[in-house]
C-alpha cells in the first residue's frame, strides 16, 4: 500500500492512518471523513506544485470539489488517495496554465513597472532546491513529490497518475537530471 | 539512494511539513462557487458577453429604426413630400398655363438649403446631392437625402433632420450684396 515507505519516518506530518480507511462512494459523511484525513497531504503536494500557500489552498479546495462531484463514481478497489492526487495534479496543471495567462496580462498592464512579489509571509521558506522543484514541469514535479515526500512506489505513482510505470521512471530520471544541472551538481 | 534524492526528501519535509500542519479549513461550498464560476469564467463568461452584445445590438437597431421613420433623411419621406409638392403646384396652375418646373424647383432648393444648413452646423455634413458638404447649396433641387454625418451622433442628426423644411422661396440674392435694380422710364 501507499503507507509502507520508510521515508515518511523523517517527517512529522503528514502521517497516514495505520489502517487504510474504508469509504463508501457517494456517502456524504464518508466524503467529509476523507476530506479530514487527506486534506493536509493533498495540500502538501500542491504547495510543491504551485506558487504559494494561498494558491495551494485554493487548488486543494478545487480538488475536493471535483472529487465530490465524482464521488458517487469512485470505485473502492482503487486507492482513494491516489485518485485524489490525480485530481490535484490536474488542478495544479490548470492553475499553472491560468497563472501564465494572468502573468502575461499583468506584464502588458504594468508596461515595464516592477511586478509586486507575493506576500513573504505566505510564501514558504524555500531553498534553491525547492524553488527548482517548483519550476519543473508539473508532471515531473508531481512524480518527485509523490516519490520523495509521500513515499509512493513507482507503481503507485503510475496508478495515481494513470500512466505506465516506465513513464513514471522516465519522468523521475528526467527531473533528477534537471535538478542536478540547475543546482550544478 | 543518491545524494540528490536524500537532499530532496529532507528539503521537501523541511518546507512542506510545517505548512501542512496548518488547521484544516472547512470544505468550500460547491453550489455558491459553481454559480460564481459560471458567471465569471469559462463558457459562462462567453455566454454573458453574447447576451450583453445581443442587448446592445437590439438597442442600436431600435435607435436606427426610430431615426429612419421620423427623420427627413429617409428618402421615402422626402419622396412623399416631393409628390405632395407636385400635386400642389399642379393645382395652382392657372387655366391655360403649362409647366410646374419653377414651382418644384423652388421647393427642392428649399430642401437643399435646409440640409446644407444642417451640414453647416455639423461642419462636414454631406447631403450627397447638389448641396455640398461644405455648407454651400446651389439650390438645383436634387438632394437625395443621403446625409453623411461622418462620425457624428445619430441623435444630433435626428434633431436637425426633424426640422421641417419651409416652403418659403429662397431669396434670389441671399448675400444681399447688390441693391435692387430700379427701372425708370427715360426722359
Amino acid at each position: 500500500m501507499l503507507e509502507e515507505e520508510g521515508s515518511r519516518e523523517k517527517g512529522v506530518l503528514p502521517e497516514p492512518p495505520v489502517e487504510p480507511e474504508r469509504y463508501e462512494p457517494g456517502s456524504e459523511p464518508d466524503f467529509e471523513r476523507l476530506y479530514r484525513n487527506t486534506y493536509r497531504r493533498i495540500l502538501g503536494t500542491l504547495i510543491a506544485l504551485v506558487r504559494d500557500v494561498p494558491t495551494a489552498e485554493d487548488c486543494a479546495q478545487e480538488t475536493f470539489e471535483r472529487a465530490y462531484r465524482n464521488w458517487s463514481t469512485w470505485r473502492p478497489d482503487a486507492p482513494v488517495e491516489a485518485w485524489l492526487h490525480r485530481i490535484a495534479i490536474n488542478v495544479a496543471i490548470s492553475d499553472r496554465r491560468h497563472q501564465r495567462i494572468r502573468q502575461a496580462g499583468e506584464v502588458i498592464r504594468r508596461l515595464g513597472r516592477p511586478a509586486p512579489g507575493p506576500d513573504p509571509s505566505l510564501v514558504a521558506e524555500r531553498s534553491e532546491l525547492f524553488r527548482a522543484v517548483s519550476k519543473l514541469p508539473t508532471k515531473q514535479a508531481a512524480a518527485l513529490v509523490l516519490r520523495h515526500y509521500h513515499g509512493y512506489t513507482n507503481r503507485e505513482i503510475a496508478a495515481a497518475l494513470g500512466v505506465p510505470e516506465q513513464t513514471v521512471a522516465s519522468r523521475l530520471a528526467t527531473a533528477r537530471k534537471h535538478l542536478q544541472v540547475v543546482l550544478g551538481r | 539512494m543518491s545524494d540528490i534524492e536524500r537532499e530532496l526528501e529532507e528539503e521537501l519535509h523541511r518546507v512542506l511539513d510545517p505548512m501542512s500542519a496548518r488547521p484544516i479549513p472547512p470544505r468550500r461550498s460547491i453550489q455558491a462557487h459553481r454559480t460564481l464560476k459560471t458567471l465569471m469564467g469559462g463558457a459562462g463568461a462567453a455566454l454573458t458577453i453574447k447576451v450583453l452584445t445581443g442587448v446592445a445590438v437590439a438597442a442600436a437597431a431600435a435607435t436606427v429604426a426610430g431615426v429612419a421613420t421620423t427623420g427627413s433623411l429617409n428618402p421615402a419621406i422626402w419622396g412623399q413630400r416631393v409628390s405632395q409638392q407636385v400635386s400642389s403646384c399642379q393645382k395652382t396652375l392657372a387655366a391655360g398655363q403649362h409647366g410646374i418646373g419653377d414651382c418644384v424647383s423652388d421647393f427642392s432648393s428649399q430642401h437643399g438649403a435646409a440640409v446644407a444648413s444642417a451640414a453647416r452646423h455639423q461642419g462636414n455634413g454631406n447631403s450627397n446631392g447638389s448641396t455640398k458638404g461644405n455648407g454651400i447649396s446651389n439650390g438645383n433641387g436634387n438632394p437625395n437625402g443621403n446625409g453623411n454625418s461622418n462620425g457624428h451622433s445619430k441623435d444630433h442628426l435626428k434633431v436637425q433632420a426633424t426640422t421641417p423644411a419651409t416652403l418659403e422661396p429662397e431669396a434670389s440674392d441671399p448675400v444681399a450684396g447688390h441693391p435692387p435694380a430700379r427701372i425708370t422710364r427715360g426722359p
